[in-house]
């Protein structure tokens, strides 16, 4: 059964096609992600989703139920995370929670329980307004999920999170879906849909430039993450000693920082062989493939 | 449209804005001048007033302080959410948008009359306390008169929050409002009189003004505010100078009041359903 769908979806702002022709299909229990960056029509069409704006041309369904027609009904199977949460400064968390779960039709007891799954149960009684960047965030995710929701659409549910706080709620994301709930979410950040995601669209001004399983993608991309870094000193012969390491692909010397492009499973073992020859490592750096890769890649075929 | 939501999103309003500065300080502010107008009274004369008496006086003061409060209440209602983005998730939950509309003027307006109520009405027990034989009927239609001037008020500013696409246009235009109805209506209206029946007109004591000239001024709600407080308490609908028009009624004046609320509103619905967020 198809959970989320978009035909033809289009949506022009003026002069700008935010969104052209979109159509796409996500199954029951997958963890969709669409993948691009920043104006390439995310947020759009997740909101055209929801029904938060109206499509130019095209029609979006949840659970089968035409969201320009029936969005109240269609609602009512989503949780959503939007890009930047905000909240009513003067409203304490519970009652905060509370509205929300009485506009979700969820058992309003939920709320405490879910302020102390979340960690928030000690500031329960706190005026939202107060609330540092993590705490609203937190807040976010439990007005997302009050009620327990088949379907959760979450926009850029990591950005301007610390990397605890992105591997919380990457690990968040795969709990639910084991539970049983269809993810649909977006994302800047190639490595993190690599990790979380079941199937994935590659959003390029407005429009899929690919669509595909994550497997297939990474197989397809075959880009690797590189490792940069800086050295004391730089014997001769490090390159051929670092390219014997298995998993190791490449690997450049310039003004002391090496730079190595390998599997993700080798970083440690690539550290641990320098140290042995101590060269004396002074700075250590990961640098992820790059969105513009992704669509060098696709373009050139 | 269902209940449940809209009194939802009104608790949520409410709680949201009772403790606002603003409100209280006004509240604070109308019952501290109502009794500076009950004792000291309008000529000067001190001593406690009755309520009826005080009435008079306190017309001038609800005028132009109820609009304002009733529009700084209102202005950002959904501008103001839209700019936070919080607008955008409540709207992805299963509610309609009228329900929103609906939810967020009953929440403003409860609001409002409790602080109005509060104000005049703990004002009017301190008096009671006071002087013997309190209409307290009178002074009831004057408290309501005043909240259904504030609910004008809250349904036009939500207006302007829904079309402006910015908190300052919609503050500008809530600014207007008050000038608008406050002060221009007024100078308009001699300004046509003017150039209709020459200068002389306004000096002219015999003269009795055209049909349209009553219609017209009685559109503006503060003028109607007036006139269904004035025709309401005795001792001010006997001291009315000249003649008034037949159609000068409780029912129609009370209408026009009401058609106030509810066009705005209306008006704000439809925009409200086509809005992108």
């Amino acid at each position: 059964m198809n959970v989320i769908e978009t035909r033809e979806l289009t949506k022009q702002y003026g002069d700008v096609l935010a969104v052209k022709d979109l159509s796409l299909q996500v199954k029951k229990g997958e963890i969709f992600s669409l993948l691009g960056p920043n104006g390439a029509g995310k947020t759009t069409i997740i909101k055209a989703l929801l029904g938060i704006i109206v499509p130019t041309r095209g029609k979006t369904f949840i659970m089968n139920h035409n969201v320009q027609e029936k969005g109240k009904v269609a609602r009512k199977y989503v949780g959503y995370l939007p890009e930047v949460v905000s909240f009513y400064d003067n409203l304490t968390a519970l009652q905060t929670l509370s509205f929300y779960a009485e506009l979700q039709g969820a058992n309003k007891q939920e709320s405490q329980e879910l302020l102390n799954e979340l960690g928030l149960g000690d500031h329960a009684t706190r005026k939202v307004g107060g609330y540092s960047k993590g705490m609203v965030q937190r807040l976010g995710i439990a007005q997302a999920i009050i009620g327990k929701p088949p379907v959760l659409i979450l926009d850029e549910p990591t950005s301007g999170l610390d990397p605890r706080g992105a591997w919380e709620i990457r690990k968040k994301i795969r709990e639910l879906n084991k539970e049983g709930t269809t993810i649909f979410l977006s994302s800047h950040i190639l490595s993190e849909v690599q990790e979380v995601s079941h199937r994935v669209g590659i959003l390029h001004h407005g429009a899929l430039m690919a669509l595909d399983t994550v497997d297939k993608l990474s197989k397809k991309l075959d880009l690797q993450p590189k490792i940069q870094i800086e050295l004391q000193k730089a014997p001769k012969n490090i390159i051929s000693y670092i390219k014997k390491i298995k998993g190791v692909r490449d690997a450049k010397i310039k003004d002391n920082i090496l730079e190595v492009q390998c599997d993700h499973t080798v970083k440690a073992q690539i550290i641990t062989a320098l140290e042995d020859k101590e060269v004396g490592i002074t700075n250590f750096t990961t640098v992820e493939p790059s969105l513009e890769e992704v669509f060098l890649k696709y373009t050139e075929e | 449209m269902t209940g449940k939501s809209i009194y939802a999103i009104a608790k949520k309003e409410f709680l949201d804005n009772y403790r606002n500065k603003w409100i209280i300080a006004i509240t604070i502010i109308f019952l501290i001048l109502t009794l500076v107008i009950s004792y000291f009274g309008v000529l000067g004369s001190e001593g406690w007033t009755d309520l009826t008496a005080t009435i008079s006086g306190m017309m001038f003061l609800v005028q132009w302080l109820i609009p304002i409060i009733a529009l700084m209440l209102g202005y950002a209602s959904i501008v103001g959410e839209k700019e936070k983005g919080s607008l955008s998730l409540l709207l992805s939950y299963p509610v309609e948008r009228g329900e929103v509309i609906a939810g967020k003027f009953i929440g403003l307006g409860s609001v409002l009359a409790l602080s109005i109520l509060i104000g005049f009405g703990g004002a009017g027990l301190i008096i009671a306390l006071n002087v013997s034989g309190i209409q307290w009927g009178e002074y009831l239609i004057f408290i309501a008169s005043a909240i259904l001037l504030g609910l004008v008020y809250i349904s036009l500013a939500m207006l302007f929050s829904t079309v402006c696409n910015k908190r300052s246009t919609a503050l500008g235009g809530s600014i207007f409002l008050w000038f608008l109805f406050a002060m221009i209506w007024g100078v308009i209206l001699v300004g046509i009189v003017i150039a209709n029946y020459g200068i002389d007109t306004l000096s002219n004591e015999d003269w009795t003004a055209p049909t349209w000239y009553y219609i017209i001024s009685m559109i503006n709600p503060i003028s109607s505010f007036q006139l269904l407080v004035s025709l309401n308490i005795a001792s001010i609908s006997t001291e009315m100078p000249g003649v008034l028009p037949t159609f000068y009624t409780t029912p129609i004046i009370a209408t026009v009041l009401i058609l106030w609320i509810l066009i705005p509103l209306i008006v704000a619905y439809i925009l409200f359903q086509r809005k992108d967020l």
